[in-house]
Formats: structure tokens, sequence, C-alpha cells
């Protein structure tokens, strides 16, 4: 896709530019107030000076829609599933709900990024409501009912899909429509090869990629019997970091790609080391992001004092007959160290754990994911042994095949996933809460649906076996700001249980109903826990309520009702008679440009601050008040970094609980942390039953006596 | 703070001071003399003779006994700072240096040199020129660390040539950087003051030089990633400037602080001199800015980033504004993204940021492991 440049701006006016205007944001005004006017004059500027003037006018729907179709930038199939009038009514639909962009950054993003332009990049072709009623028509596939909910729920910001999905669907030049792909290696050449391969076909068609490094043999092991011939890891992690830069979608974005390797691979120390600030080039990984999957064996070990073992997956896979992955390091850490026939090299646990904190500060990676967690709270058979790009995937795959032309003997199971987030705040006020959940479920649905990515046959047939899907949650701080609860407080916690509980009960309905209508399940529910009805357990034994009376004033006056033990156990029955149809329901992302076109605070994190700067490599710099933010409710917006890790793990463990993937956590910290409260918050999360970690961020201020005068966001 | 009226005892003081010693008689008239000549070195007072025991006899750097505790403080953060360009994806900016037109690249490669020119400067010669006169060993260790940083910044920029530039251009702007007359007046003025014989008067150079002058051209980066073009690139002149701000500051903290030493009467002159050496240097550089920007139109726009920043400055040494706040009114795109701490939210599709910094390492303890 080609950008637009700011170069088209003609009509130069004598009014501020929009781009100064936004800035004066982050600047305080005469009167010492935060200047919320001055950035929605920004927004308003941005369509008298630039949107308005260069977008392509029609003079009918007719006529647009036969211009858009004929000249290849609609696809024709999307329409003709409905009729003319029905399509024209869906536009009124949207455009009476009157949509306006709050903020400069939601507009210039959504035009910047998001809208339909001419192929030479210079002229809009479409407005928000244009895109949105196109998403709805492409996902519902001729359902008019499904399009009418869509488009309710997207236009009133209830619902917004991921950017692939609202990015690409309905337009005929366009890229996948699922955010993310998760791809195993085996440890051999032909896996290796095709895993270069996936990644290039992957990162053309959009979405973030990652790749599982613990099979891979480490540095100095026998190829052929014969020792110290293996390169290890990290020349594998070179040319996915290659591939990724040279593939971009359409120039839309770099591809974006991300490792994980288990604690205990030997290669564990030279992996991190490639995140150094004084790394050698041959070996320094720049763009790529880096995971650790950490057991619960590696925190024991730790406790102790102890040293921890390292295991040759080359040996591991001789012993066990499984790849390294799957197997639990943590059941077999004892027998492995006893084993003679396993090569193993040993570190200070402590010391690993230390050294993985420094990395985090010098880079803010690894990403770390908590395996026995995340493994003892999964319902679906099999085992999960690594995650995604943003860390909130956690899905069971299976290892495949190749023929030594690189063909498949066996085509395994491979993850995909595609996203979408509520917004918390705007659902809370929604009419009808169970229909905003279903609704969303099922665009995301019909997203996976709509997907066949045959490029890569690992991971069309995990999409055509397990129809997962990921509902993800934002503007947690926002509501909670508006509502004046601090985040992290008693009253934060007991409505993000309480909040994350109820969306659970109505996605799992949705997908029942989905499985009733399509009469078929995701493959392998009768080896769930679903199935099995252990799943149900934790809501049919134990009842579940606001612990606080404000978090059940707040649903009282929302008029949403809270799921009963009676209400579950009905829901059992039938998820147990009729199944569900996605293997996997609920991811919550951490959710950038989406929370901006919006307007959400990101995720369920606190706001990283008050007036957030944001840097993209197609925005520049842009500035982004806190989602309900005034000059009267400021104490309620206090940012992550004063808030601080404890409250932000205590929040998400909440959440967590009702999540069967995982969640992205970033930690913050302020530059008085050392290595040390690093780790103290990890340990902190791993034992609240966090699954993933994210990244780690640093704020350092400038030091006292060279800040810029009276910068908001240089101000505690 | 910066209104006119301010402005004006400014230069009120400067004039009076002379005046008054004049009137006050020729006892303090020999005084002065005295004073003046051991300024300059011709005798040392005892003072100035364990000042020069001091900076000449060996004497191993002991971090444990802080004599300021700036130093220190100084030290860590710089520590703490440490970047190597390498680190920067810059090779991301190259689609986006294929969107500027030819005048835009010109004077990108332009400015690029002219910071380079100064950097290299400020290695070789302004920051090791500071060290003989440091009076801590640790002002010493710090004054080593800024000159290391300061070609580590002259080497930046010669990655950032190589990833975007081609051979031919890069040594067509470095040709450049060596006939223009405004660049090399600039040059010379300062490396004159470094070579002169007052440390005083060598620290203001020093502290114009990172407070004031590099700005002429950190305002072009600035400009472009507020425009979303070359944004890796902005991100490495950030990281820079991240720096420059805390050498500027410390070198200006280290100004005052002799400042505060002397007589009425040479505090007066030192003052006069720095508004006197700022005028000349604000003389040149408003024309090497016009030469540079005025092809793309944003030369009133620079002046005023050189107006704010030279207030910056005369801060940094403990001086008033010279500039009325009606000619400092940076554009707010541009003071916004100066802002040097270490805040801004990116994706991983955008590169790496100018946020992380180099951790201080801490052993867990048994109670950390308590669960």
């Amino acid at each position: 896709m080609a950008t637009v440049t700011p170069e088209m701006t003609t009509g130069k006016t004598s009014a501020m530019d929009y781009h100064a205007l936004n800035a004066m944001l982050n600047l305080y005004g005469p009167d010492g107030k935060i200047q919320f006017e001055k950035d929605r004059e920004a927004a308003n500027q941005y369509f008298l000076q630039h949107v308005n003037q260069n977008t392509v006018f029609f003079h009918s729907l007719k006529e647009k829609l036969d211009y858009l179709v004929e000249n290849d930038y609609y696809e024709k199939e999307v329409l003709d599933q409905y009729s003319f009038e029905f399509i024209k009514s869906l536009m009124k639909r949207a455009y009476g709900y009157k949509f306006r962009f709050p903020t400069f950054l939601g507009a210039f993003k959504y035009y910047t990024s998001y809208t339909l332009k001419t192929f030479d990049g210079k002229r809009y072709l479409e407005r928000y409501e244009d895109r949105v009623v196109n998403v709805a028509l492409a996902l519902a596939a001729g359902d008019e009912t499904l399009a009418e909910h869509i488009v309710d729920e997207v236009v009133n910001g209830r619902f917004q899909p991921a950017t692939p999905t609202f990015l690409n669907a309905g337009k005929k030049q366009r890229g996948e429509l699922v955010s993310c792909f998760l791809l195993r290696i085996e440890d051999n050449m032909e896996s290796i090869g095709r895993s270069i391969n996936s990644a290039l076909q992957l990162s053309k068609r959009g979405g973030g990629v990652a790749f599982n490094l613990t099979n891979i043999r480490e540095y100095g092991a026998p190829i052929k019997q014969i020792q110290n011939q293996s390169s290890g890891v990290i020349p594998v992690m070179k040319l996915f970091e290659d591939s990724f830069s040279y593939a971009n979608q359409l120039g839309a974005r770099q591809g974006a790609g991300a490792v994980y390797l288990q604690a205990h691979h030997p290669d564990i120390m030279r992996f991190l080391d490639t995140k150094r600030e004084n790394a050698d080039e041959k070996i320094r990984i720049k763009t790529l992001s880096l995971g650790v999957v950490v057991p619960d064996i590696t925190f024991e070990l730790a406790k102790k004092g102890e040293d921890m073992y390292l295991f040759s997956p080359y040996d591991v896979e001789r012993v066990y007959g499984v790849p390294f992955s799957d197997i639990s390091v943590t059941e077999k850490y004892h027998e492995m160290v006893d084993d003679a026939r396993i090569t193993k090299t040993k570190i200070n646990a402590r010391e690993f754990f230390q050294t993985l904190a420094e990395i985090q500060f010098e880079s803010g990676y690894p990403y770390i994911m908590f395996e026995d967690t995340v493994n003892r709270a999964n319902p679906i058979d099999g085992r999960i042994n690594m995650s995604n790009l943003c860390s909130e995937i956690l899905q069971v795959n299976t290892p495949s095949t190749y023929d030594d032309d690189l063909d498949y003997v066996e085509v395994g199971k491979d993850i995909s996933c595609n996203l979408g987030s509520m917004n918390i705040a705007l659902s809370m006020d929604s009419p009808d809460f169970g229909k905003t959940v279903e609704t969303a479920i099922r665009a995301l649905t019909a997203v996976s649906d709509q997907s066949n990515i045959g490029s890569v046959p690992s991971i069309a047939r995990g999409n055509d076996m397990s129809h997962a899907i990921g509902l993800g949650q934002m503007n947690l701080h926002g509501y909670l700001g508006r509502e004046r609860i601090f985040y992290g407080s008693e009253e934060g916690i007991d409505f993000t249980n309480i909040y994350f509980y109820t969306v659970l009960f109505h996605a799992l309905r949705a997908s029942n109903r989905i499985a009733q209508e399509k009469g078929r399940t995701f493959e392998g529910f009768e080896r769930s826990k679903y199935a099995t009805g252990e799943f149900f357990d934790k809501y049919t034994e134990q009842e579940w309520k606001p612990a606080t009376a404000r978090v059940q004033e707040l649903f009282d006056k929302s008029e949403i009702h809270i799921p009963t033990q009676d209400d579950w156990r009905e829901l059992k029955a039938l998820v147990q008679q009729h199944g569900i149809y996605n293997q996997n329901l609920q991811a919550v992302p951490p959710t950038g440009s989406i929370s901006y076109i919006n307007n959400s605070t990101s995720s369920i994190h606190p706001i990283a601050a008050k007036i957030e700067i944001r840097k993209e490599g197609k925005l520049g710099r842009v500035y982004y008040p806190a989602p309900f933010m005034t000059n009267d409710n400021l104490e309620y917006f206090q940012d992550a970094y004063e808030i601080g890790p404890e409250k932000i793990i205590d929040t998400y463990a909440a959440a967590t609980q009702h999540v069967d993937q995982g969640l992205s956590l970033t930690l913050f910290f302020k530059d008085t942390a050392t290595t040390r409260d690093i780790n103290r918050a990890q340990i902190y999360a791993w034992r609240k039953g966090i699954k993933t970690i994210y990244y780690v961020r640093l704020r350092q201020l400038a030091l006292e006596g060279t800040e810029v005068d009276g910068c908001v966001s240089c101000m505690l | 703070m910066d209104t006119q009226e301010t402005q004006a005892s400014v230069f009120d003081d400067a004039i009076d001071a002379p005046t008054l010693a004049e009137e006050a008689g020729p006892a303090i008239e020999a005084d002065r003399a005295e004073i003046q000549e051991a300024l300059d070195g011709g005798v040392q007072t005892e003072a100035q003779k364990r000042q020069h025991r001091h900076n000449h006899l060996v004497r191993a750097i002991n971090w444990n006994r802080i004599e300021d505790e700036k130093d220190l403080e100084v030290w860590n953060r710089l520590v703490n700072n440490f970047w190597l360009p390498e680190k920067v994806p810059l090779s991301n900016d190259i689609q986006s240096w294929a969107t500027l037109t030819d005048d835009e690249k010109l004077l990108t490669m332009r400015v690029f040199t002219g910071l380079t020119l100064l950097d290299t400067i400020q290695g070789t010669v302004g920051a090791v020129s500071l060290i003989p006169d440091a009076v801590t060993p640790h002002e010493e260790a710090v004054l080593t660390n800024i000159a290391f940083m300061e070609s580590v910044h002259a080497k930046s920029y010669s990655s950032i040539f190589s990833t975007l530039a081609s051979t031919k251009e890069i040594d067509d702007a470095f040709r450049w950087s060596t006939e223009n007359p405004y660049l090399q007046r600039k040059a010379e003025i300062i490396i004159g003051y470094y070579e002169g014989d007052d440390p005083l008067k060598r620290k203001v150079a020093s502290t114009l030089l990172e407070s004031f002058m590099f700005y002429s051209g950190f305002y072009l980066p600035m400009h472009w990633s507020s425009r979303a073009k070359l944004t890796n690139t902005a991100d490495m002149i950030r990281l820079i400037i991240r720096d420059e701000a805390v050498h500027g500051y410390y070198i200006g903290y280290k100004f005052q602080k002799g400042y505060e030493k002397l007589t009425p009467e040479k505090q007066a002159e030192i003052k006069d001199y720095t508004y006197s050496l700022l005028y000349e240097l604000y003389e040149n550089e408003a024309k090497y800015s016009a030469e540079l920007y005025d092809p793309v139109g944003l030369t009133e726009d620079v002046k005023k980033f050189l107006h704010y920043n030279a207030n910056k400055a005369l801060m940094n040494l403990g001086f008033e504004p010279l500039f009325p706040s009606t000619v400092t009114d940076v554009n707010p795109a541009i003071l916004s993204a100066l802002s040097p701490n270490a805040d801004e939210n990116h994706d991983f599709f955008s590169g790496s940021g100018s946020s992380y910094v180099i951790g201080k390492a801490e052993a867990t303890e048994d109670e950390d492991w308590d669960f």
C-alpha cells in the first residue's frame, strides 16, 4: 500500500498546522493546565486542511461502489452477497451514528494506515464509516443480521477488529486478515529451511510470526555423530532477522518476528547476549523479538540457590523419542540430570535470572512464558511450548515432517490467531452486553472461517482444526478513570475479575451456539476439559460475585447480569452436549494502533503517560491524551511507572483466571530500579499465576536541569 | 521570566560593572591588577598552587571519597546512558530516505556533516582540553567519558551516511563541510577558545557548543520525525541529544562552581565575555542556518529554536536568558520531540526507540525467593 505523504497537503491556511496543535497537548497552557482543546482543534484542522481536500467525491453510493469494484479497489464477491438496497441501508445506519474522531492521533492513524486510498496513494476513497461497513459486509458473508450487528458494535466503538482485519477486509488488493502466526521448528535442515520460507510468506501477507527454537541442537552439538559440528540457534536467528526485514506487506509495515527458547536449552546465554548493548555485530539481533520459556523447576532451583542444568535437545530427542519442546522440563528434570546419555552443562539459576533482568534493562527483551502455569491452565489436549510476538497467544501444536525436497510427509499443526478487542468502557454502556460479546465472537470466527493460508500448510491445517480466535479487551484504565476508581485498587481489581468472568460466560455461550448452528466443534473437543466438564468446576462449585459495593453498583447501573452458578450449570450441559466451535476464545493483546482509533487506553494496562508520545514508522511522533481524562480527574490517571509492577500484576492475575490464552503484560519500572527489582516482580508474577510477561519498560527522567520547560510528559 | 525587562537588566549589569570599578579609586585598582595577574597565571596564589599540585600529582582516583556529589550523579547517568550506533536499526529508514526530494537529501547530508564536525571538535579537542582544568579527579573521569561519547556521536553520523547515502554523496558532503565559511568559522571560534588560557572561558565555549550550537543541526531530524520521516535516524539523534543535554548541564555546572569564587569584577568580565561570544556565535549561526534551510523554507523556525537553546545554554551557565519569549516560541512539534526523557511508546514494527538504558545489576537475596 502506498503512503499518503504530508506533501499531499496543499491547502496551507492561516490556521495553525495540525502537527503543531497536536504537539501543544504535550505543553502546559498559560494557566498550567493540559490543553486538551488544542488536540481536538488539531483533529478538526486535520480534516479541514488535509482529509477533506484529498477525499475523492462521488455523487451517489451507486457510482462509488461501481467505481471501486471496476477499478479493483473493492472485492466484487463481497458486495455480490447483498442487495444494493441492503448495502445502502447499512451505510445509512453507519452514518446515522455521527461518528467523530475524538483525538488527532485517532484520525491521523486511521487515514494514514487504514483507509482505502487511490493506487498512487494520493487520495482517500473511504471515510471511517465506509471502512466499517465494508468490514462488516466481508465478515458477515451474506448474513444481513450479522452485518448490522457488526456495524453497530464497531461504529459505536464497543468492538474493534485487530489491524489486519480492519485494514484488509473487503479490499481487492490486500493482505491476510489474521494477526498472528506461531510455528514450530524441528531439529533438521528441512524444517529450518521450511521455516525461513514460512517467515517470508507470512510476513508478505501480514501479521507477526513467532518461531520456537527449543528443538534446534545447540552450539557444538554433533551432526551425523561427528562432534562439535552444529552452530546452534544464533545463526538461525540471523537468518530470520534478515528474512523479516526483507519481506513486508506491500511496504505497509516491516515484517516482525519473535523467537522463543527454553530456559534449559544450552544456547540460552548466547541467545540472551544477542541483545546486549555491546554485542558483536555478527551476533547482535536488532529487530527480532526474543522470548524465554521458563518452567517451574527453574524457580525452584533458584530458590535453593542451586545450579540449573541445560540439556542438549539432540540427546533429549534421542532418549525420549520426542522433540525437546514436547516434554515437561519440570517433570523430567531430575531424570535428565541423572541420564548419562544426555549431554549437559550448568549455570547458576539465580545468575540466569539476573542476566535475564540485565538484558531486559538494556533492551526490554526477552518476553517470558511461564511454561507450567500455561499448561496447567490449558483446557485443550496437548502441550503449549511457545507464545507469539505479543505473548498473548497460547495454543497447542504438533510437529511436521518433510521429504528431502521439502515436501510434507506429515503436515503438523501450527498456530494462527485472529484478534479483536472490546472497549471495556463502551461495552459496559452497551444496551445488550451479551450481544456485544457474541457479535465480537462471531466476527472473529468469520475471519477464521474465511482464512486459508495455503502457503504454509501446517498453519492452514491448524486453523481448520481449531478455529481459534482471541477476543481481547482494552480501555480498562480509561473506564476506571471515568468511574473515578484507582487502577490496581481493591475496587479496580474486583471490577477486572467480575468483568472478565462475565465476558468468559458470554464468549463460551456464543461459541456453543455457533457449534450448534454449524453442527461441528473444533477437532479434539472430546479430549478437552470442556468435554469432561472439568473446566466448569471452578464456576459451578464456587460463587463469583463482586466483593465491593462499588463494583456491584457499576454492574447494576449498566444492567449487566452477572452469571450465577445455575447459569454455569446450564451452559456446562449445553457445552458437553454440543461442544464449542472455537478451540481458543480469548487472548488480550497489547492493542497499539487500534486503541488510538477506538479512543481507548491500551489493553488492560495502565497508561504509560498522561499524554502519551507515540512514535511509529508512518506517523512520526504524535501525542495522545488518555481517554476520558480531563483537567478535573487527573489523579485517577496515574501512569504505569507511578502505579508500579505489583498492582499491574494483581490486576492481570484477576483477569488471567478467566482467559484461556494469555494477556500481554508489560512491567514498568522507574530508573531507580535494579535487576533485583525486576527479578522480584517476575517471581511475584509467577506466584500470582501470570502466564506471560511481555516487555519490561523503564522510564528514565531527564536529569534535573536538562528537561524541556512546561512539557506534560516530562512531569511526574 | 524571559521578558524584555529582565533582558535589559542583564546588559545593565554587564555595562555597569567596569564603571563601578573605575570609580573605586587607585587602591582597589591595584588589588584588581594583582588578582588579574594571579588569574592570568603570572603569580600563583597559594590556592592555585594547591590546585596545580592537585592536578599534576598522580593520584589514584577514590570513588569512595566524593568531593562533589554531582560528579558521581553525572557519571552514573552517563554510564547508564551508554549506547552505540549499531543499536539503532537505521536501515529501516532507507525507504523513507528515498521519499525525500534532492534538496531535502542535500540539506540532511550537510546538516549531519556539520554535526560531525562539531562532535569531532568536542571529542578530540573540547572535552579533552577541559581535563587539565578539572578540580576533582572524578571530574576528570566524567570528562573522559564525555570525550569518548562525543567520538561515538561523530561515528554515529557516519553510520547514518553509510546506511542512507552513496560514497560520492558522502564525500561531497564532507568536502562541503571543509569549504563552508560559516561552518569553518564556528569551528575556528570554538577551537580558539579551547586553545586559550582561561579555564572558565573554555567552559563557556564548551557549554555554548553543547547546549546551543548543535541545535541548528538537531532541528532537522526532529522536524523529519514529526513528519514521519527518518524516524530511526531521529531516534539516534535523540540519544545524542540526551547525552548533549547532560554534557551541557554538567560543564555549565562546573563553570558556575568556578564562577562563584571570582571577584565581582572578574565575574562581570566573564559574563560580558559570555554574552559577546554568544552574539558572535549567534550571528554566524544565523547565517549558517539561512544558507542551509532557506531552500526548504524553514529558516524562521530554526532561528526560534536557536533562540530557545541559546537561553537554555545561558541557564546552564547560571545566566539570565537573552532572547525574550516572543522569539523563542519554537514549533511545539519540535519542542515536544526534544524531550530528553525516555518516555515514548513505540511498537515492534518501528525500531528500538531511544528509551532503554544499561541497568544496575543487583543480586537477589534468599528473601526474594521465599515462596
